[in-house]
């Protein structure tokens, strides 16, 4: 039993509550609270919403993602970390139609 | 080597006031654990009637499958009778292990966790069967009640000292190889014949950990099952605190999965009771319903597991 090593490579997960001020993309009730690993930036989080389960949007929106009034420039994982919380807490996640063009897209 | 938090005003808490909550506690739950203590007596207590066994030279009633071998042998196996089998006293070891994570504070599930330690625990020490140990576990697993201890009634409260629900991390998978660490121990010291010693464990937590945790887990689990230890997880799930979605029966998680032929990262969104690896546990959400569907659980594992090894 020896193999079983602690897993500590990044494969966490934090629970989620996804909100918005848009109705347009809101989404029902029962999708807002969801499990995501926590080594995603903005850039996941947006392929997430946009998914199928989700908004099942047409063509993907680029979302910006707020916690605390902040928007969201690390990982998860490193926005826990600085703020000293554990992936114990549920993070409110308020999502808005990002203003950085598409483009630059790839360097999230 | 205490994991919890030092200046937590829960861990400061008086004798008095951990003996007041137990009291609440346990009056609150009263009539629950006496209905449980009695549908687990007729589970648990080994059968009073006794079955009649074969094989022996002499006996009360004729085992009719010998016949043939006694006759075709030309009556030398001459084993034909039954005799009445005394029962074997069963005796066990049941841990109670309760899940002191964060999480278990802000979904509003820590009291009804709480409240089911209590109620289950009281149960077990009047149905006298054996020996109780309780562990907390979140980031580590500690005892906070050994098996060897008598529970006796200031055992109760000084076990509510230690939950604080305020460990950083939920590890299940340490929770299980810590708990059959403890188990082979506990086996070792245990007075009576091994053949007639249960062991079983109630995990009773929000249910929620890393999915990444599920394949090693039910790698510990087969474990478990061959040393002849059940697990059991109750899944405490106060749905009156929590939003739509939030229930574990509804809790969905994205994965990332590698497309192997466009090399694009696809999101999946799962169930997350969907990988979850103990197959023996349920799912409460007021106490009050514990009594009855942990007396079917257990009288279903001892239909399929514990009467079939007999
Ligand atoms: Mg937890």
């Amino acid at each position: 039993m020896d193999e079983i090593t602690v897993q500590s490579t990044g494969q966490g997960q934090v629970q989620v509550y996804f909100t918005t001020t848009s109705p347009d993309i809101e989404l029902p009730e029962e999708k807002r609270q969801l499990r995501v690993p926590t080594s995603v930036r903005r850039y996941g989080l947006s392929q997430i919403l946009n998914s199928e389960s989700m908004l099942d949007t047409s063509a993907p929106i680029p979302f910006d993602f707020l916690i605390n009034g902040t928007f969201l420039r690390t990982t998860l994982d490193e926005y826990l970390i600085a703020q000293g919380l554990s992936a114990e807490t549920t993070l409110t996640l308020q999502y808005v139609r990002s203003l950085i063009p598409p483009l630059y897209e790839a360097s999230f | 080597s205490t994991h919890l938090d030092e200046t937590s005003a829960l861990q400061t808490r008086s004798a008095a006031d951990v003996r007041q909550q137990w009291t609440e506690y346990e009056s609150l739950t009263r009539d629950l654990s006496l209905s449980l203590t009695e549908q687990l007596r007729l589970i648990l207590a080994p059968t009073l009637a006794t079955k009649m066994r074969g094989d022996f030279r002499t006996g009360k009633r004729l085992n009719i499958k010998r016949i043939i071998p006694y006759i075709a042998s030309q009556y030398k196996r001459d084993k034909i009778w039954m005799r009445r089998s005394v029962p074997s006293k069963r005796s066990y070891q049941i841990m109670l292990a309760v899940d002191n994570s964060k999480s278990m504070g802000e979904s509003g599930s820590g009291s009804l966790a709480l409240e089911t330690l209590v109620m289950v625990s009281k149960s077990l020490s009047m149905l006298e069967v054996g020996e109780i140990c309780v562990v907390g576990f979140g980031d580590q697993v500690k005892v906070a009640h050994e098996f060897e201890t008598p529970f006796s009634s200031d055992a109760g409260p000084r076990i509510l000292q230690d939950f604080a629900f305020n460990e950083s991390r939920t590890d299940v998978t340490r929770l299980v190889r810590d708990s059959i660490e403890l188990f082979r121990a506990a086996r070792t010291k245990a007075s009576g014949s091994p053949a007639d010693l249960w062991q079983m464990e109630l995990i009773i937590s929000d249910g929620v950990c890393d999915s990444s945790e599920h394949e090693p887990i039910r790698r510990l689990l087969r474990e478990a099952l061959e040393e002849r230890i059940m697990m059991v997880f109750v899944v405490v799930d106060d749905v009156r605190t929590k939003k739509k979605g939030e229930s574990v029966m509804d809790l969905k998680e994205a994965k990332f999965v590698k497309d192997e032929n466009t090399g694009a990262s696809n999101v999946k969104i799962e169930r997350y009771l969907d990988t979850f690896p103990f197959q023996y546990y349920l799912i409460v959400s007021d106490v009050k319903e514990l009594p009855g569907v942990l007396a079917t659980l257990l009288r279903q594992w001892f239909a399929e597991v514990a009467d079939s090894s007999s």
